[in-house]
């Protein structure tokens, strides 16, 4: 059995044309935080919704647990056990907070098809040990005051933590986080760093996409760094933040905001 | 063959008045999103009026350029008019709400033209002038087409040509595709996008102005309910063609005439409807996006 | 220590019990077709209001489950009581074959082809397929409800017999929001790329929505049939369908008491200004266009949060 979790092999991916990946490889090890960076456009955001079957890439295999994922439904990859959070959170903003997170829990739910029409002793149980998962994930997160607020009512920061014990709720092995620290100040950032760690030690193989640099660089054991599509380094922290041609991409291009 | 070919004829004549008519639709669909339920009514609304028109203008039996020409640019004016106030009244304060509501609010608007037509008219069924055109027919090869039929295909052809040099090729033009791409991005380019839909409006309810009266003179029986099942049969034709797309209403509009034309005079007419929608589910299962309709990819 | 809503519930529950006792019979019909009326717009509110799937065609499966009662009883001789179950799994499997092909569609897209069923389905009807349907007039002389010899025939019995299947129908509503499938509609409805995302299959989640709201307005359509002892299209054409589609925009979608307000408003409102007959329709029209206006997510809009207690505790 590899080592490796997930494998992107020579992964490309176009739009009419438009080359957004190019030929792509990387393996993430079970129980790593990965790291993604790169400058705006560079193609990340796009790779992860490969990975998660939003995007069909042309050419190449995306193998998760030896198998090629390529192609599957979105619906599928969380039954998989990969989750992710969004660039611009999507979260049912209408709906209550503790609401929201119990949506992580629809696969772990036994409940059968004339649930949704009759109750049965076995639905009690299983509506029961959700909503306690669903309230011990709002204490993890300090969420539990917010339970019945519309996520849409709250402020950035904890929209952030909302979205991810959403994704943590679904109980998955690898966990997709997309620009986590965009928007948040400097003591959200370090609880955030904090916070991720914490799922690290949960067991939890984490790929994260980042613009601040200070966190990337401390979080990660392992990053690939990504322009224009194409894999222009990768390696532990100490070697990519001296690298070269790293430096050239990003101070090459737009200079980069402080938080992102 | 002589059937194929007179059918195609009244195939011809009737798409050309669809595709007027679903013209209004998908102009104001691609600009706001907006399924416009009363525009069947108002095309209705607008072979009553020209009716009016006609009958306080002019003498029983008169059949003149002049005639036609005032009764056309009447009826369009007013349409036009009851149009634009349409939007404003129904439409304009719920562009921010959500779109199933404006959709309520479209039927609603239907409903007040339809009742408003039959207060004002009354319920039964009024006949247009046998002279509003002349009566004359053609004979080409065994197959018959009538002064009428001639008006609304060259008419119709003249006013789609027109529109579709309009929008692609005046400044104008340019600004309605703008804002039925990205509206936020077209007000930032100091596009009025009030203006905009309001000329919109003017549009499309003057096409629907000018298919109500062609109908009215073509079919010359008009009731001020048919407006609602013509409606459904052009937006069919705009769905058909790709909703929001200029020539795929015109599209839309011939295709469905010439079906609706072979379909009743090869099967029957019992059925008609359903071998209408038949088509429009076939088309939808192959092409989600319609004939010409182009996939919007959402950003994620 | 009851909270206004319970307490209004509460008395409208009394109300609606005594209602036969004192109005005429032509209210009492009213009330019966309220009744069967609100059972289908609750079912039309699981496909619209919950799912959020455009869909304009609900009068079909409304008329499918009251056209399987009619012609099983009067063209084949069954009792009413043994059509009840066909009359709930005809219209099941139909939304079933007719949807399942065309549940991926756009918004719009999907709306006209559910117009389109609902036509094609009237033509059917009319066109007398077969010679069962019974053509424009329909069928009549539609049998009762007989058990153990005994008739329920009398407008009082048709009323309550109403109430009970509504109340099957809040029940089954109450179910299915406290269920996964309930809130896999919503989350499909709010934000389908985020629910896939958590591992909900939107196909089968709007499927699942279109054949319970069919199932329903198969009983209810059955209990339609019943009442007037007749069926006949136009009680099933598209216009029926925009009026239950109104019903849940204009009450409130995915509202309990919302759906119970339209139906009110849009069927029983009407019926007490029959005396105004031609410019009814027009103030109607306005009312509409007012009420969206005004309340754009509808009179009684949905309420989320509706979280176990030991959750609430927390919150502030």
């Amino acid at each position: 059995m590899s080592e490796y979790l997930l494998e992107i092999r020579n992964v490309s991916k176009l739009f009419s044309g438009l080359v957004a990946i190019d030929n792509l490889s990387m393996k993430v090890k079970k129980g790593q935080i990965y790291g993604i960076i790169g400058p705006n456009g560079a193609g990340k955001t796009t790779l992860f919704n490969c990975i998660t079957g939003i995007y069909t890439p042309e050419i190449g295999q995306i193998l998760w647990k030896g198998r090629d994922i390529k192609g599957t439904s979105p619906y599928k990859i969380a039954g998989l056990g990969i989750l992710r959070t969004f660039q611009t959170i999507r979260l049912f903003s209408e709906m209550s907070v503790a609401e929201n997170i119990m949506s992580g829990r629809h696969i772990k739910s036994k409940q059968r098809w004339y649930n949704g029409i009759i109750p049965t002793p076995a639905y009690f149980k299983d509506e029961k040990h959700q909503w306690t998962k669903v309230g011990e994930l709002m204490e993890f997160f300090n969420l539990s005051s917010y339970a019945t607020t519309p996520a849409g009512d709250l402020s950035y920061g904890i929209q952030r933590r909302i979205e991810m014990a959403r994704a943590l709720a679904a109980e998955p092995e690898l966990l997709i986080l997309d620009e986590p620290a965009a928007g948040l100040n400097e003591n959200e950032t370090i609880e955030l760093t904090e916070t991720i760690r914490k799922i690290q030690a949960m067991g939890v193989t984490i790929m994260m996409i980042e613009h601040d640099m200070e966190m990337v660089m401390s979080l990660s054991e392992y990053i690939t760094v990504i322009n224009f599509g194409a894999k222009i380094s990768e390696g532990v922290p100490s070697f990519v933040q001296t690298d070269p041609k790293v430096v050239e991409a990003y101070i090459g291009s737009d200079e980069e905001d402080e938080d992102a | 063959m002589d059937i194929f070919l007179q059918q195609m004829v009244n195939g011809l004549t009737i798409g050309s008045l669809y595709a007027l008519v679903a013209l209004g639709y998908t102009m104001v669909y691609g600009v706001m999103r907006l399924i416009n339920f009363a525009h069947g009514d108002l095309v209705a609304f607008s072979a009553f009026v020209g009716l009016s028109v006609y009958g306080s203008l002019f003498s029983e039996g008169t059949t003149s350029l002049l005639a036609v020409v005032s009764v056309f640019l009447l009826s369009a004016l007013v349409v036009a008019f009851v149009g634009v106030l349409l939007e404003r009244l129904a439409y304009r304060p719920l562009r921010t709400a959500p779109r199933l509501s404006a959709v309520v609010s479209a039927l609603g608007a239907g409903l007040v033209i339809q009742n408003s037509v039959m207060l004002i008219w009354g319920p039964n069924m009024k006949i247009f002038p046998t002279d509003f055109f002349p009566s004359t027919l053609w004979s080409v090869g065994g197959i018959v087409i009538t002064f009428t039929q001639v008006m609304i295909l060259s008419f119709s052809s003249v006013l789609m040509v027109g529109l579709y040099f309009f929008i692609n090729q005046t400044k104008i033009g340019t600004a309605i595709r703008a804002v039925a791409i990205d509206q936020d991005a077209a007000k930032l380019m100091g596009i009025n996008v009030n203006r905009i839909v309001m000329i919109i409006f003017i549009i499309g309810s003057a096409l629907g102005a000018v298919a109500g009266l062609f109908i009215g003179a073509y079919y010359r029986g008009i009731t001020f309910d048919m407006g609602w099942m013509y409606g459904l049969n052009a937006f069919v034709a705009a769905i058909m063609g790709g909703i929001g797309n200029i020539p795929g209403a015109m599209l839309g509009g011939l295709l469905l005439g010439l079906f609706n034309a072979m379909i009743t005079g090869y099967i029957s007419t019992q059925w008609a409807e359903t071998f209408t929608f038949v088509l429009l589910i076939v088309i939808l299962v192959f092409r989600p996006t319609g004939i010409l309709g182009e996939k919007v990819a959402e950003k994620v | 220590m009851m909270n206004k809503t319970s307490l209004i519930a509460l008395l409208l529950l009394v109300f609606a019990g005594f209602y036969p006792l004192f109005v005429d019979s032509a209210w009492l019909a009213v009330g019966t077709t309220f009744l069967v009326f609100a059972c289908v717009a609750f079912s039309q509110d699981i496909i619209l209001g919950r799912a959020g799937v455009f869909h304009m065609g609900h009068a079909m499966f409304f008329g499918l489950g009251a056209y399987t009662t009619a012609i099983l009883n009067v063209q084949f001789g069954w009792a009413i009581l043994a059509t009840w179950i066909p009359s709930v799994l005809i219209p099941m499997a139909c939304a079933f074959a007719l949807v399942a092909p065309i549940i991926h569609l756009r918004g719009d897209y999907l709306l006209v082809a559910t117009i389109g069923f609902n036509i094609i389905f009237i033509q059917v009807l009319e066109n007398d397929v077969f010679g069962l349907t019974g053509g424009p007039n329909g069928l009549f002389g539609i049998d009762v409800v007989r058990v153990f010899g005994y008739d329920f025939s009398s407008q009082i019995h048709m009323y309550y017999m109403a109430f009970i299947l509504l109340g099957i129908t809040l029940f089954i509503m109450r179910s299915l929001d406290r269920s996964k499938f309930g809130r896999a509609m919503f989350y499909i409805h709010k934000d389908d790329i985020a629910a896939q995302s958590m591992g909900i299959s939107l196909r089968y989640y709007k499927l699942y929505a279109f054949i319970l709201g069919a199932g329903i307005a198969g009983a209810a359509g059955s209990m339609f049939s019943v009442q007037y002892s007749a069926v006949s299209p136009e009680a099933f054409n598209v216009t029926q369908s925009i009026m239950f589609f109104t019903i849940v925009l204009v009450g409130g979608s995915a509202s309990l008491p919302g759906v119970l307000i339209g139906t009110f408003v849009m069927f029983v409102l009407p019926e007490m200004f029959r005396e105004f007959e031609t410019a009814r329709y027009l103030v109607f029209g306005v009312a509409m266009i007012l009420t969206m206006i005004l309340r754009p997510r509808g009179i009684w809009p949905v309420k989320f949060g509706n979280i176990p207690s030991f959750l609430k505790k927390e919150a502030k």
